[in-house]
């Protein structure tokens, strides 16, 4: 009953989507926009020094990914998104966790998580949570939130709603912690999304990439609750103590928005793709290591929708599958790693795990012959004395 | 009424001392983690009273943040490493059947990763080895956790016994500490039996 209300509600969502949109009306209009903007009151610069404090700690955190070809990528989408002028002053950092989040510090300090990276497929889907954040920022939502409930000491987090999505267990989170004062309301959130909506109308990205971000977190919490054999359930409107509106309401509100202001044409997938490429062995390594195997599923699935099933993705999967170890999974991870081999994945440890994977259902001989060549291929191999012992057994 | 009294605040203390930190002292020690695995530390070490898990034991030296031995005795096929801190969000991976001795690293850093948010952890060496007479591995690996972001490193080893895994290690801050202590873990590795 409840996924058939889904799928209605879904539906509706897709009709208004693709509705032909009305006039262009004066919601396109952006706020005016001061530059190098300093705290100006004694609330306000309190709120900077602790920001200020945080980023420091935050740019010295191990968990920081420094790459520079990364970073610069990331915050080209953001400027492309909310416009040259707006994102000069922004610092982006890109923070090894591989959940789904991104946050603004009042002083203009982005935290951006890889498992969002991970997760959007296109410079606009990348743009619209991006612009979200950034709208937090540029509307001072964290020192409206401050003066009207100064003892609130809750957590943003896009995670809150997500709840079922995330292995990540939140309440110990230190990056999240300090982020602790910034909480914003569910109508902040919203009044975000939508300015949101704004920046991606007046870009060069297409706005109902917004709707689509929510639609498919939807899709992999219902994915990763199947995979555990558990109820998937959809909260239809927010509990009176969410501080995020619920996925379902905001891919609603947001296709509607989209439609009457569609901004560009092109969501830049391939573009993404490109951008991301390097360290997608990353984010999935660190993805399928969360024992979510559903949700790991659906979200491969996506990916191989949009690029095919590359390399990468083949030798994830089979990592995945030979990680769970069932003996039906040992015999697909072993098809998945020959299939990365044939798709030109040249890494050896596909070898390896195909070596592995067969050792586990009994093929002992083609085991062997998969190890030696994992060993002729990477004789340094910090496991390269287990193998052998593995050979010799 | 007086002997009821008694008997209970005995009772109390009793309960509340079973469950207190203890002294290891040098010499043999058996039944460790509940199992059949024992050792015979050359030094002193000091038990937890916080388990970790229905297979698991801790001893430490300074305080388990500073230098931490983690006893595995004996999980079964079908269990988890340690105890699920959210079931149902968070399952950690089961030990399964036919696993192979290179599969052990790999539970253990998945495990870490979901409930000790360890977002970034590193397999080093891995090299084969007996434990307790049985063949196993022997591994090292370093970790950040995310509640404090100290640089850990770690060392290893483990066996599967009759289908139970077996898995003793040393954690300890990369800085001082992991080298400080490490060969008393040695010590103790060499002496373990199943």
């Amino acid at each position: 009953m409840k996924a058939l209300l889904v799928r209605a509600i879904l539906a509706a969502v897709a009709a208004v989507a693709f509705s032909p949109a009305s006039a262009q009306n004066n919601t396109t209009a952006l706020p005016p926009y001061v530059p190098a903007y300093e705290p100006r009151t004694v609330d306000e610069r309190g709120q900077w020094m602790e920001a200020d404090e945080d980023e420091r700690t935050l740019r010295d955190s191990p968990l920081v990914i420094r790459d520079e070809a990364l970073n610069a990528y990331v915050k080209r989408v953001l400027c492309s998104t909310v416009g040259q002028d707006r994102c000069q002053g922004v610092r982006i950092y890109i923070v090894e966790v591989p959940a789904l989040n991104a946050s603004m510090r009042p002083n203009g300090a982005m935290v951006v998580w890889t498992g969002l990276l991970l997760r959007v497929r296109s410079e606009a889907e990348l743009g619209a949570v991006l612009g979200h954040e950034f709208a937090h920022f540029e509307l001072r939502h964290t020192l409206n939130a401050f003066k009207r409930a100064r003892s609130t000491t809750d957590v943003l987090a896009w995670l809150s709603v997500l709840g079922g999505i995330s292995n990540t267990d939140t309440s110990m989170n230190r990056l999240l912690l300090i982020g602790s004062f910034y909480r914003f309301s569910r109508d902040q959130e919203k009044e975000a999304d939508l300015l949101s909506l704004k920046y991606l109308a007046a870009s060069s990205y297409p706005t109902i990439a917004a709707s689509q971000i929510w639609q498919h977190m939807m899709e992999e919490a219902d994915a990763t609750a199947a995979g555990r054999k558990q109820k998937s359930h959809h909260r239809y409107s927010a509990g009176f103590f969410d501080d995020h509106p619920t996925d379902l309401n905001r891919a609603v509100y947001l296709a509607e928005a989209a439609s009457k202001a569609k901004g560009g044409n092109d969501p830049a997938t391939a573009g993404y793709q490109a951008g991301i490429a390097k360290f997608l062995p990353l984010f999935l390594a660190d993805q399928i290591k969360l024992n979510d195997f559903g949700g790991t599923e659906y979200l491969l699935g996506q990916l191989a929708s949009a690029a095919g099933w590359t390399g990468d993705l083949l030798f994830a999967r089979a990592e995945m599958y030979r990680m769970r170890g069932n003996p039906r999974d040992l015999v697909s991870a072993a098809q998945f790693y020959s299939d990365a081999i044939k798709a030109g994945y040249t890494a050896p440890e596909a070898r390896r795990g195909l070596g592995l994977s067969l050792m586990r259902s009994g093929q002992v001989t083609e085991a062997k012959s998969a190890l030696t060549e994992y060993l002729r291929l990477r004789p340094d191999a910090s496991d390269a004395k287990a193998i052998a012992a593995l050979l010799a057994y | 009424m007086n002997k009821t009294a008694v008997t209970l605040s005995l009772a109390v203390l009793l309960a509340t001392n079973a469950s207190a930190n203890s002294l290891i002292s040098p010499g043999p020690q058996s039944k460790i983690a509940r199992s059949s695995l024992s050792a015979n530390p050359s030094t002193e070490w000091n038990r937890l009273s916080e388990r970790g898990g229905k297979n698991v034991e801790i001893w430490t030296i300074d305080g388990d943040e500073l230098n931490k031995v983690t006893f595995f005795g004996g999980v079964p096929v079908g269990e988890p490493l340690l105890k699920e801190a959210d079931k149902k969000h968070a399952p950690l991976p089961r030990v399964t059947a036919n696993m192979l001795i290179t599969d052990i690293p790999a539970i253990l850093e998945s495990s870490y990763r979901i409930q000790l948010h360890t977002m970034r952890m590193s397999i080093d060496n891995q090299e084969p080895t007996t434990v307790g007479g049985h063949k196993g591995i022997k591994f090292t690996y370093s970790f950040v956790r995310e509640d404090d972001e100290v640089e850990r490193k770690g060392e290893a080893v483990g066996a599967f016994v009759g289908d139970r895994l077996y898995l003793v290690t040393y954690e300890a801050p990369a800085i001082n500490f992991f080298d400080k202590d490490v060969d008393k873990f040695r010590q103790l590795v060499t002496t373990l039996k199943l």
